[in-house]
């Protein structure tokens, strides 16, 4: 776009900044929320606007404007706001070198959102409402669409010039249901970047979503309360991705490493040998992309390999300071947000037991399928919320279980990890981490013989 | 404006044109250092219309008159393949409003560097008063935000204010031990934001937090503190108080309005005017008059917050609690300012009466409760034991239970009150629970 490619000129000729970087976003975007039959969002949107990021004296100075009238202006008072944090700094941020890229990244959806008539999306919401209300314990349904597309760019005065046709959907869909008295909620979402309108329809039909909320649900109202302490565990694809990205993962991005127990542990075996994590590429990953927000190619890495903790995740600024290469972890949520470091696919990779195999010795233990919310902190310490779980008794799935959560210590239960599945499964969601980020989590069915406290 | 709606009743029955003006600044700190100054500005546009029936949105990134008039067509678009909602009654009339309180002007202008003076400060502070401490991340910011709504039927409601906030997160390094992150905060409508304050209570939490104290099961005293407050009784309480849940029949405190459900130590109430109130709103997202709303008085329940919409299909009338929600630009029930009524002593004198308890500083999982019947099951960190009236160290725990029988165990309240800026505003005191049973790790 001539005008930002005119004010990056401008700026680079007339300040002394270190680094300056462009990011344009010009996104159309369609939010509908139904409940219970009515669409109370039923929106489109407009999103255009520019991310101006200047390092200057080895600090950051951050503009975001939707008035693309001035930027030249606009440029200039992140430099000013760069210099004037620069004031205060001791150490000075470097950037680890990149080759400057000039790519188009194309999208690989087969059906664009946008190319779907508005009418076909709020059939497809009705259609998956009313297949809920089927059953009589439903009392009230919630589903929320959003999809957006359009266009991303980032120029910077380095050279990178990269053009995204940038589109994605989602839909999140939460049921509440009575019986007995009682009440239950069950949640459920699907998302893409790389699948269209296409994971409506073929991947994940409302019939596939609609049996999975039914049971997420019905197991919570006939569930019982689980007894509390600690017992072997086996946990589901989507309760493993939780505990990937939330113990595990955010220990492993680079700015939170530092104050982590990571820090002191890579390199070191943190866990049985067959056990590795990665941060990767995965077919339908919420967090799939070519580059990061800083122009850098995105990498598949091991955090965690054969049991070693091995790589973290970094942008430029910490790539430098960990004598790293970059690795594609820079994100930004829009251009209202400066990128920072997360995380994409966080995942636990296959390995040979059968779901069988996890379960037959387990005289009495819990099976977790799936969570409702999940959080850690930088010790590693984790809660998560269980929308679904079964009682495991003498080697077989019994009952389910209500309202409970599992809690522990990621690192310490990573060393209780006495099997590892030879299935994979993924979950899509977002992330918080002062913005949002689109991400994926999972791995196989993986065994815990202790280390997760129940109840 | 008037030229706006009169373009848009072409398309609609009725309409809102809500426009959102806004100016931040704020600076970073990572690792004992300024990491980035920044400033956000700009303009959102929501146009709410609807026509027979059909309800039609749209979004913008602007507050040019063409570029409304643009989002005006989309929402009629919209509105055209929206079905028609047989519950609709109508937008609201314009009400009588309270005098709004005088903005802080300097707020509007506020620049970035003051915010870096006070950051660099709490961090010499923390590192003087303990070595081992890094100042993992922390944050200044000044928001200022215009808003101006109106609708077809003379709704004109044009409101200005802004509001500072400022915090840091500590970590502690010691032998083997690594703290917890430690916040703390301060929130409030001028630029006398309590560094001083900040760093003194994270300090000490770290302090406490280097020795690590097993817990174990057993029933005790506890006493949460505003963080931890605000994330419980956000997931599992507050939702509860919702018209529409109670249109829909998805709270447990259907039919209970009157009756006790807390202790009678317990007043709570939402409260825009409140003098700790960050944003003294007359107005709510629709421009129905804003007003403090008891939600529960000595421990009884006192009712239902209700917006515009479903108030009409309840046949009540709005309390003012309708928010809107610039992601999707509906308007959904919600609360300005969640105000828990404090007490007499201080945190200090209640620590000092517990032979064996502990004081929450943080719950994790909150987000996993359970709102539809109050039931939770959260771990406690940061969290620290208290022995013979002293806090020992620091200990992780879970929890499990469900809200209002832990709201029937309050016992005391403190003096001290807090402004929790996050998901619902929350301004609240520590308070006492008696007998709580807990999980031991």
């Amino acid at each position: 776009m001539e005008a930002l490619e005119k004010a990056l000129r401008w700026a680079d000729e007339n300040l002394k900044a270190d680094y300056i970087e462009l990011r344009y976003e010009d996104l159309k975007k369609t939010t509908l929320g139904l409940k219970d039959g009515v669409f109370t969002s039923f929106t489109g949107k407009l999103h255009r606007g520019v991310a101006i990021r200047v390092l200057a004296d080895g600090a950051w100075g951050f503009a975001s404007t939707s008035d693309l009238s001035n930027l030249e202006e606009k440029i200039e008072e992140a430099y000013k706001l760069a210099r004037a944090a620069a004031e205060t700094k001791k150490e000075k941020i470097e950037l680890a070198e990149i080759k400057p890229v000039e790519d188009f990244v194309k999208s690989k959806m087969r059906v664009k959102p946008g190319e779907v008539d508005i009418e076909e999306k709020v059939d497809h919401l009705r259609e998956l409402e009313n297949l809920l209300k089927e059953d009589k314990a439903v009392k009230s349904v919630q589903i929320r669409y959003e999809d957006g597309g359009g266009r991303k760019l980032l120029l910077t005065n380095e050279g990178t010039r990269i053009e995204w046709d940038y589109n994605y959907l989602y839909q999140g869909a939460y049921v509440t249901g009575k019986a007995d008295g009682k009440l239950a909620m069950a949640r459920d979402s699907i998302g893409s970047v790389d699948y269209g309108w296409e994971l409506m329809m073929e991947r994940e039909p409302n019939e596939k979503v609609k049996e999975r909320l039914l049971r997420k649900m019905q197991g919570q109202l006939k569930g019982v309360a689980p007894k509390r302490g600690e017992f072997p565990i086996v946990a589901g694809p989507i309760v493993v991705g939780i505990i990937a990205h939330e113990a595990l993962g955010h220990l492993a991005e680079a700015d939170l490493t530092i104050n982590s127990p990571f820090k002191d542990l890579i390199g070191k075996q943190i866990a049985p040998e067959y056990v590795t994590m990665s941060e990767r590429y995965v077919d339908g990953g919420f967090g799939n992309d070519r580059y990061d927000d800083e122009g850098v190619p995105v990498r598949d890495i091991h955090i965690i390999e054969n049991g070693t903790l091995k790589r973290i995740m970094l942008n430029r600024e910490y790539a430098a300071k960990w004598g790293m290469e970059p690795n594609g972890h820079a994100r930004a949520e829009s251009y209202r947000y400066p990128p920072i470091i997360r995380m994409r696919n966080t995942v636990f990779e296959p390995g040979d037991h059968s779901f069988e195999e996890l379960i037959e010795d387990i005289k009495f233990g819990y099976y977790v399928v799936d969570f409702r919310g999940g959080q850690a902190q930088l010790n590693s310490a984790f809660q998560v919320g269980v929308q679904e779980g079964y009682v495991i008794r003498n080697g077989e799935i019994a009952e389910p279980i209500r309202d409970t959560s599992i809690t522990g210590v990621a690192i310490e239960a990573l060393k209780k990890i006495s099997g590892v599945g030879k299935d994979f499964g993924i979950e899509v969601g977002f992330c918080g981490k002062g913005q949002t980020a689109f991400v994926s989590s999972g791995g196989p069915h993986m065994k815990f013989d202790g280390g997760i406290l129940i109840g | 404006m008037e030229n706006l709606i009169r373009f848009g009743e072409k398309f609609f029955d009725e309409l809102e044109i809500a426009v959102y003006r806004s100016r931040d600044v704020s600076a970073s700190v990572e690792l004992n250092e300024i990491s980035m100054a920044s400033t956000r500005g700009g303009a959102v546009t929501v146009i709410r219309g609807i026509n027979e029936g059909r309800l039609g949105l749209a979004i913008i990134d602007s507050d040019d008159p063409e570029r409304i008039k643009e989002a005006i067509e989309q929402a009629a678009k919209m509105a055209k393949l929206n079905g028609r909602d047989e519950k609709w009654v109508s937008l609201p009339e314009p009400g009588a409003y309270k005098e709004a309180p005088k903005p802080n002007y300097g707020l509007k202008e506020a620049s970035p560097d003051i915010l870096v003076e006070k950051l660099v400060r709490g961090i010499k502070l923390a590192r003087e008063k303990d070595p081992n401490a890094v100042v993992a991340g922390g944050e200044g910011g000044v928001s200022w935000e215009k808003r101006h709504v109106v609708n077809s039927h003379g709704v004109d409601v044009f409101q200005e204010g802004g509001a500072a906030f400022f915090f840091l997160e500590l970590v502690g390094r010691k032998g083997d031990v690594v703290t917890p992150g430690i916040f703390d905060f301060d929130a409030r409508r001028d630029l006398n934001l309590d560094v001083d304050g900040v760093v003194d209570r994270a300090v000490q939490r770290v302090r406490w937090a280097y020795n690590v104290e097993k817990s174990r099961n057993e029933e005790v005293p506890i006493i949460l503190g505003p963080w931890a407050i605000a994330g419980l009784l956000s997931y599992t309480l507050l939702p509860a108080f919702s018209g529409e849940r109670l249109v829909k029949e998805t709270t447990p405190l259907a039919g209970k309005v009157g009756e006790k459900i807390a202790s009678e130590v317990l007043t709570i109430y939402d409260d825009p005017f409140h003098p700790l109130s960050l944003e003294p709103t007359v107005a709510d997202g629709e421009g129905v008059p804003t007003r403090k709303n008891v939600l529960i008085e000595n421990g009884t329940f006192r009712g239902f917050v209700w917006d515009n919409y479903w108030a009409k299909v309840n046949g009540t009338e709005s309390t003012g609690n309708g928010k809107r929600d610039l992601k999707s630009g509906g308007i959904g029930i919600d609360f300005h300012n969640v105000v828990i009524e404090n007490g007499k002593r201080s945190l200090e004198d209640l620590i000092a009466e517990i032979d064996r308890g502990y004081f929450v500083d943080g719950f994790q999982g909150a987000h996993s409760s359970n709102p539809d019947n109050g039931n939770f099951a959260v771990t406690a960190n940061p969290a620290f034991l208290i022995e013979d009236g002293e806090v020992k160290g620091a200990s992780v725990f879970l929890v499990a239970g469900n809200v209002y029988e832990l709201l029937n165990r309050a016992s005391e309240i403190t003096r001290e009150q807090t402004v929790m800026p996050f998901m619902t505003t929350m301004t609240t005191p520590f308070i006492k629970f008696e007998n709580v049973k807990i999980a031991g790790k």
